[in-house]
């Protein structure tokens, strides 16, 4: 079991790593996405893979049987949210940054760092 | 701020005195006499400070310490009392006491503590607050590059003196300043003292300008004169000099120790003598005989002996006692003749008769003649270089600058004061205020004193000694008492000085014509290294902070990669595979699902197709929980991942419409084959380590517990929910605050977006 | 949207209550059951976000109760109180307390852990739905 995860996990954060390497502001988000998936999967690997059985006590019973590890479930559980909160957030940010600049390619965004004139002139005098 | 805006702010203030600050020095300076009086040295009191690290603030104050602490009161009195007048109407006098204020504070802990961190602490604020002062008119460039080369030469030297400490620490075992002295007979030993030292000396000589990191202190002039005679004479520079006689008690029988401070010392000492006569500026002619005078005590100190150790505390308390005046002489001399320099004045006597007399005695007592405590020291100096049988061309160096010490005395007393007044001037100097003269009087009437009557300060100067070299021993150093040399050193020097003195502009112009003292040496090397720094800084900024964001995440990924299979390399770890056979049908198509999807999306062109597919990888990682065991987090990422994508379907949607999107300017190649590198190794590198922690033993203690406690203590069945809310409560509390503070913090970039809008459509 | 559906309107509306009510099922069974704070808060913001999608930003807000950030906000207080009760009896700050309230004909088991797991719901509603709506409202038309 562990193997199947581990490949998919492993695929899944290159791809996310390879998107996330792009110029465009999109494909960097959606990459970022991947990799938060790809290491929820590694997080919750990590706790290993054993059973299908869900960490729940069952009725008459008052000690947790053969079941899944909770802990990483529960580790897992709060990264999913917090991620989809940073995710959202991100969007956010790019919507407002292709309205006001008009562009999702951020090589061309260089108000903050602009391109090098001069190797050994620190950038901001080149603004000056 | 404009010049009006600021007298405005500041006339109220320019009349205000601070004379009533003159209390809290004083004040403590009479505190510290009345103690002395009545309680035996040496004093001791400890308390922990960061007991964790084992740092306690132990005070230990002995005769060397009680000295300093003297100088540091008593000369900070009357600095106070000086500054009240020298800077009376400048607007930033009320930021020079505080700070006066403060360096005396950590003067003061720097002397006192026994322990060598928090002796390096204080050492450090000394070299910060020099900085602060040398730059008080920092509106001018020169001041400002001069309070820069204060903080960087001392700074630098202090981080040294920092890992010298550590090193000796673990040398000897111990922080304790004492401890380390009574262990000094194991010490040797071991083959990381010399380096411990050497880093302790950088340390010491950058602060007392010792060649070759002399050359900040004439800088730091820049300073207000009352600064100048308080940090750069009598205090601050010193206490590289406290640190070393300090220590000499543990390390005096060094060879490694002595040979190096003697000859720093001797080097420092006539290199400074001979930059004396290069400058023309009364300021200045004092800072090189203040780096001078440094040079003798540091040679002193490296001198094994009792004589040496005496002649370290006379030489320090007559050098405060004859230097300050001198300083506080040309700060009078600047404010009411308008000038140091020494050719524009002549014949001030008769403007200035007290400030006349100041500079008299006080040089007088800088040129060591007989009869004033100046001779004095020197006694002790010649007794000491008997005693421990230097090389001769030591000796003919201190004579050398001995002779300097005269001629600087009696251009500072005789060619400014005496003879005529033959240069035209358009307002005639005047006399400095009271509160300007007072301080000097008051040094050379005690020099004077105590050079008619040596015994008043005897004990003074023995008990310091006696913390300089333990064996130290009053009736030794009387028995080796030789007037033959003292006189012949005295009126050899004498001799010398009045050469110096007589052809001193004659010297001055040979020697000014000597250029290589500034094209070679520490200074310009400094320069050269200054001006080389942003230039490194601006080159590697351009390698590093190129604004190109994907290069950065390359940068980042790639290094995280190196560093673990660097990690993986060196541990070498033992690789147990585990099995394969465990694999269920469920399992499997959830993670084909999420494979392939994760594939698909590097082929995906079209934005909205790429949010969906890589949907799927949510979904298909929904599915491999819903079947490992996890239905909470099943459930939570369906819900998250169909959020989310119907959300941004619908902004991407919505963007759209409202034309198409905008396009780079140099569409992106297909296919980038150096991050699919670094992505592919990144991935590989996690795939791997995944399978490495697989195949260890887990240890299941934490989850065991959580599922023998969650129903009998917590009472719910739901492990996972009762992990979330009752076992790590407070982690999930500061998570759902974080949710909170994200939105509060991302609200006004939100409102933001919305305006923002308005411009496109 | 422009031509948004008669039915998907009257749909939504319908819709929204039921996925509350079930979101606050989600969040009572939770303890012994799959479900809980998170995942109920979820929920609610799913049905945010399509009620926010279907008609508009400002109508959605109108249906979150008190906005988003203070939604959130008292998501974190309620969670914070719950801790508090354990301090009267000398325990830690977040250590849980059960009792059972008897109505008569039965018991109601009440606990701490339960206004903790509502103030995780309601502050995972607040502001993952505050972002939602943010989201949207930023590629709305003007009005």
């Amino acid at each position: 079991m562990i193997w199947a995860v581990a490949l998919a996990l492993g695929i899944v954060i290159a791809a996310g790593t390879y998107l996330a390497l792009s110029r465009d502001v999109l494909r960097c988000l959606i990459g970022l996405a991947l990799m938060g998936s790809g290491v929820n999967l590694l997080l919750f690997a990590a706790g290993r893979l054993v059973t299908h059985v869900p960490p729940i006590i069952l009725d008459g019973e008052t000690l947790l049987g053969a079941a899944a590890n909770p802990l990483p479930q529960a580790l897992v559980l709060t990264a999913i949210v917090i991620g989809f909160a940073l995710l959202c957030f991100s969007l956010v940010l790019a919507v407002r940054l292709m309205l006001t600049t008009g562009t999702h390619d951020t090589s061309q965004l260089r108000t903050a760092e602009p391109a090098p004139t001069d190797d050994h002139k620190p950038a901001l005098e080149d603004v000056r | 701020m404009q010049p009006q805006e600021l007298n405005a702010t500041t006339t109220a203030a320019a009349h205000t005195t601070m004379l009533p600050l003159v209390l809290i020095p004083a004040t403590l300076f009479a505190l510290l006499l009345y103690v002395l009086f009545t309680v035996a040295l040496p004093w001791t009191f400890s308390s922990p400070w960061i007991p964790s690290l084992g740092i306690d603030f132990r005070v230990q104050v002995d005769g060397l310490a009680a000295q300093f602490l003297l100088l540091i009161t008593g000369i900070g009195t009357l600095v106070f009392v000086y500054g009240a007048g020298y800077l009376k109407g400048d607007p930033k006098r009320m930021r020079v006491f505080v700070l006066l204020l403060l360096f005396m504070a950590a003067m003061i802990g720097a002397v006192i503590s026994d322990h060598l961190i928090v002796l390096f602490v204080f050492w450090e604020l000394t070299s910060v607050l020099s900085f602060l002062l040398v730059g008080t008119h920092h509106e001018e460039e020169s001041n400002r590059k001069s309070a820069q080369q204060a903080l960087l030469v001392t700074g630098l030297g202090g981080l040294f003196l920092l890992a010298g400490f550590i090193l000796l620490s673990e040398i000897g075992g111990t922080y304790s300043i004492q401890q380390l002295i009574a262990r000094t007979a194991t010490l040797p030993d071991d083959a990381r003292l010399p380096a411990a030292l050497a880093l302790i000396f950088v340390g010491a000589f950058t602060k007392s300008a010792q060649f070759p990191f002399h050359f900040w202190l004439p800088n730091a002039m820049a300073a207000p004169t009352p600064v100048s005679a308080y940090l750069h004479s009598a205090t601050l520079v010193k206490l590289g000099i406290y640190l070393l006689a300090r220590l000499d008690a543990a390390f005096s029988d060094l060879p490694f120790w002595e040979v190096t401070l003697v000859s720093v010392g001797t080097l420092t000492a006539v290199g400074a003598a001979i930059q004396t006569v290069r400058e023309r500026d009364l300021k200045r002619i004092l800072a090189w005989s203040t780096v001078a005078t440094l040079g003798t005590l540091t040679m002193l100190v490296g001198l094994p002996g009792n004589g040496a150790a005496l002649a370290v505390a006379t030489l320090f308390f007559a050098h405060a006692l004859y230097k300050a005046p001198l300083f506080f002489v040309a700060g009078n001399l600047d404010h009411g003749a308008g000038t140091r320099i020494i050719d524009q004045l002549t014949g001030m006597r008769r403007y200035m008769p007290w400030t006349a007399a100041a500079a008299l005695l006080a040089a007088f007592s800088m040129a060591g003649l007989p009869l004033s405590f100046g001779f004095v020291a020197k006694d002790a100096l010649t007794i000491a270089k008997a005693e421990a049988d230097v090389f001769m061309l030591v000796s003919y160096a201190t004579v050398f600058v001995s002779g300097v010490s005269v001629a600087v005395a009696a251009i500072a007393a005789i060619h400014i004061f005496w003879g005529r007044d033959t240069i035209p001037r358009e307002v005639h100097p005047h006399e400095a205020p009271l509160n300007m003269l007072l301080p000097p009087l008051v040094l050379v009437a005690l020099a004077l004193v105590f050079g008619l009557a040596p015994t008043l300060v005897d004990p003074l100067l023995g008990a310091a000694a006696h913390a300089i070299a333990p064996g130290f021993d009053t009736a030794a150093v009387d028995a080796a008492y030789d007037a033959g040399p003292v006189i012949t050193a005295t009126l050899s020097a004498l001799v010398l000085g009045i050469g110096i003195y007589l052809g001193w502009d004659r010297l001055h112009a040979l020697l000014d014509r000597v250029r290589v003292f500034d094209n070679v040496g520490p200074e310009s090397w400094y320069w050269r290294k200054l001006k080389f720094l942003p230039r490194l800084a601006a080159w590697q900024t351009r390698r590093l902070q190129h604004g190109l964001l994907p290069r950065y995440l390359l940068v980042l990924v790639g290094s995280v990669t190196l560093a673990m299979l660097a990690l993986l390399w060196i541990a070498q770890p033992v690789w147990i595979w585990p099995a394969w056979h465990t694999l269920t049908w469920p399992v499997a198509a959830a993670c084909v699902l999420i494979a392939s999807a994760a594939i698909a999306t590097l082929f995906m062109r079209d934005h909205l197709v790429l949010l969906l597919v890589s949907g799927l990888v949510g979904y298909g990682s929904a599915i491999l929980f819903l079947f490992t065991g996890a239905p909470d987090l099943a459930f939570t990422q369906f819900a998250v991942e169909t959020v989310y994508v119907v959300v941004a379907a619908a902004v991407l949607v919505m963007l759209r419409r409202g034309g198409p999107l905008p396009n780079a300017a140099q569409p992106e190649a297909r296919l980038r084959p150096f991050a699919l590198a670094v992505a592919l190794a990144f991935g590989a590198m996690l795939t791997a380590l995944v399978l490495y922690t697989a195949g260890l033993p887990f240890d299941a203690a934490l989850s065991d517990f959580f599922g023998a406690q969650s129903l009998s203590a917590a009472h719910g069945r739901n492990v996972v929910n009762v992990i979330i809310v009752d076992f790590r409560g407070i982690d999930t509390l500061g998570e759902i605050s974080v949710l909170l503070f994200a939105l509060l913090a991302a609200l006004p970039l939100l409102r933001l977006a919305h305006a923002a809008r308005g411009r496109v459509t | 949207m422009n031509s948004r559906a008669l039915l998907a309107e009257v749909l939504v509306r319908r819709l929204y209550i039921v996925v509350l009510v079930a979101s606050a099922w989600v969040l009572l069974r939770g303890h012994n059951a799959p479900g809980g704070g998170f995942i109920g808060g979820l929920l609610a913001v799913a049905a945010t976000a399509a009620y926010a999608l279907t008609f508009d930003a400002t109508r959605a807000l109108q249906r979150l109760p008190l906005g988003p950030l203070r939604l959130a906000a008292l998501g974190v207080l309620v969670s914070l109180i719950s801790g508090l009760p354990a301090l009267l009896q000398n325990l830690p700050f977040l250590t849980h307390l059960w009792f059972t309230l008897p109505l008569g004909f039965t018991e109601l088991p009440l606990s701490t852990v339960m206004l903790f797991d509502l103030g995780v719901y309601l502050c995972v509603w607040g502001a993952l739905g505050g972002y939602c709506l943010a989201l949207v409202r930023a590629i709305e038309p003007e009005p």
